[in-house]
């Protein structure tokens, strides 16, 4: 068994822990009843959408000082799993919010961030496949990876305090106290999703390999 | 472009002919470090050109089809924009221009001028830079006769400060009498290098229109 | 080789153009002025929503605007002949980046007269504060944008890829000149938002000079 599919099996199997652990060990939330077990997806999604941006920022910087290949594929394949669970924290925070809120959308700083944060590394992946020359559209999907990832923080303060100094801040799903059955949850899911990242990030990583073994010298 | 490999000593006219599309402005430009060789290297005066491209652009100008000059700025302004840009911002504009006989027109915006004075401007913005490799290509395209005497002054003030000049045209007859080496190019590749005096003009015609 | 010369000459060289043809800064302002007027109708004409139709039309004047920063290099084919000078590009970033703001600021002066007509709000005596807090945002989207303006040169689509990248990433300006134009307009307090707008041309400042050589590199 290669190191890659004894990661694959760690994951699922956390993942079948935490599920169960998330969907039936762990006591509804007294406010919100069964539906808090949502956060168990929704944060853990957000959380390796954040890592794996993080990870396409220290790759791009690598790519664009030491300009080897594998730099690039790791910042590409980081950038397409940011951007898949941050589509996927979006969603599961907008199936969230909607029972337990009544809206689809709560407008909250974090949400719209994470929506920026969509759209700009999804655009650096549109770069990448609307550039004629692969090479340059990996050194110009290596900068907006860069500047994308500098620029979350001065965004998430400002959407923060756009609205802070003028409403009173709703309440985050995050900013709840949690029992700790329901950390224990939290933490295993947030674990096995990590886990699952990883193993997929190095799944994508050498398939980017291998497909760039016939594109690119 | 494959297996081009040549030395040019200072004080040289080398001529590069070839039909079209056999890699004449190709190896031009990678000469003045507009491309980067896939394969292989090169240097100018010392510098590579490919870790030392800035300093092969101090030592460079290359004059390509196109004027790179602004239509809606005057010649002079455009030539005291190259100059500035060249780290001269001190050059007699005036006198380059009545040196390229571009005096009557100095204060009139680009967009007026002919082919043939927008070609007089271009080679006044690399002339002014005293480059010690001139890279000309397709020169003379609109040029009267005066312009093509321009061209010949030009190569000739280019060498005579110790510099080389490289010129690639389909107008080969204009420059025989200074070349010094022939490169004939086909389909990228080098059919022909040696000096002048071993080439007939036979040889050069048929080597320009690419009969072989 | 001086640095600042060859900056100053690029700036120059970049208003100069822009005065004789006036191309970009009559489309970005007629595109603000609708933006004006369509936010002004449809959302409403009070006082109190001027900062935020006056931002939002710089933000999508900006997005017109900033590509025209290097297409306009393209369309003279002078991009090649600019890029073989010798020297740092980061001159040339500079040079663009400074015409850039000078023409943004330009555009914002406008709408600010446009603002205190159609909205009733007393923008002559805050005058000079309006516009230092409009530079200071209008500093932080140059840089980005002539940064993003050579980024998006060699895409295919690139009107498409400006917005969606420009907006994100400039939000942090957008929501600043908003609040702080607000606070000027009604004498509120300024809170953090001075700092915001600080930090994030600081941050830009110092990372895209660098990063626009990188975009350069090959002509």
């Amino acid at each position: 068994m290669t190191a890659q599919t004894g990661l694959g099996a760690v994951a699922v199997l956390l993942l079948g822990i935490a599920a169960y652990v998330s969907l039936f060990a762990s006591p509804p939330d007294a406010f919100q009843g069964e539906y808090v077990r949502i956060m168990y997806a929704h944060v853990p999604n957000a959380w390796v959408a954040y890592l794996a941006f993080a990870i396409t920022f220290a790759a791009s910087v690598l790519y664009l000082w030491k300009r080897r290949p594998a730099y690039d594929h790791l910042a590409h394949s980081a950038t397409e799993l940011g951007v898949l669970f941050t589509g996927l924290a979006l969603a599961t925070g907008s199936i969230w919010g909607r029972p337990v809120w009544g809206t689809w959308w709560t407008w909250d700083a974090r949400l719209v961030t994470t929506a920026m944060l969509f759209l700009i590394y999804t655009t650096a992946l549109l770069v990448r496949g609307l550039s004629d020359d692969p090479l340059r559209g990996a050194r110009l999907a290596a900068v907006i990876g860069i500047v994308g990832f500098l620029d979350v923080p001065i965004i998430h303060y400002s959407v923060v305090w756009f609205r802070t100094l003028h409403q009173p801040a709703s309440i985050a799903p995050g900013s709840l106290k949690i029992a700790p059955p329901m950390l224990l949850a939290l933490m295993l899911s947030l674990l096995a999703f990590t886990v699952l990242f990883m193993y997929l990030l190095r799944l994508r990583t050498s398939l980017a390999r291998l497909e760039a073994g016939g594109e690119m010298r | 472009m494959r297996d081009v490999t040549f030395v040019l000593p200072p004080h040289s006219v080398l001529l590069v002919v070839g039909p079209n599309a056999s890699g004449k402005t190709t190896l031009l430009r990678l000469l003045a470090t507009a491309l980067r060789p896939t394969d292989g290297g090169g240097s100018v005066f010392g510098h590579d050109l490919v870790r030392d491209a800035d300093a092969v652009r101090v030592l460079t100008a290359f004059v390509g089809t196109s004027a790179g000059a602004y239509d809606l700025l005057t010649v002079r302004e455009n030539l005291a924009f190259a100059a500035a840009m060249r780290g001269r911002p001190d050059a007699p504009v005036a006198t380059w221009l009545d040196r390229v006989g571009l005096t009557p027109v100095a204060d009139d915006p680009v967009r007026v001028l002919s082919s043939g004075m927008k070609r007089r401007l271009a080679l006044a913005q690399a002339w002014l830079a005293a480059p010690r490799l001139l890279l000309l290509d397709e020169p003379y395209g609109g040029l009267d006769r005066d312009g093509v005497a321009l061209v010949a002054e030009m190569t000739e003030d280019t060498t005579r400060r110790g510099g080389s000049v490289v010129i690639a045209t389909h107008e080969w007859e204009r420059v025989m009498s200074e070349a010094d080496a022939v490169l004939a190019l086909a389909a990228g590749q080098p059919v022909e290098v040696g000096p002048v005096a071993q080439l007939t003009a036979a040889d050069l015609a048929a080597a320009a229109g690419g009969r072989r | 080789m001086n640095g600042f010369l060859r900056a100053a000459a690029v700036a120059r060289k970049d208003l100069r153009v822009e005065w004789r043809g006036r191309q970009t800064i009559t489309a970005t302002g007629m595109v603000a002025l609708l933006m004006i007027l369509l936010l002004g109708f449809v959302v409403g004409s009070e006082p109190a929503r001027a900062a935020a139709i006056l931002w939002v039309a710089m933000g999508f004047a900006a997005v017109l605007g900033i590509p025209r920063v290097t297409q306009g290099e393209v369309d003279q084919q002078a991009l090649e002949t600019l890029l073989l000078y010798p020297g740092s590009r980061e001159h040339l970033f500079w040079g663009k980046c400074a015409a850039l703001t000078v023409m943004l600021s330009a555009l914002l002066v406008a709408l600010l007269v446009l603002l205190g007509v159609l909205f009733g709000v007393d923008v002559w005596d805050h005058g000079g504060a309006l516009v230092g807090v409009g530079v200071l945002g209008i500093v932080g989207l140059s840089v980005i944008g002539t940064l993003l303006a050579a980024l998006v040169l060699h895409v295919r689509g690139r009107e498409l890829l400006m917005p969606l990248l420009l907006l994100p990433l400039a939000l942090p300006v957008v929501l600043g000149c908003v609040r702080l134009t607000e606070a000027i307009l009604t004498g509120t307090a300024a809170g953090l938002w001075p700092a915001v707008l600080v930090s994030f041309d600081v941050v830009s400042v110092l990372v895209c000079p660098i990063l626009f050589e990188v975009v350069m590199d090959e002509v």
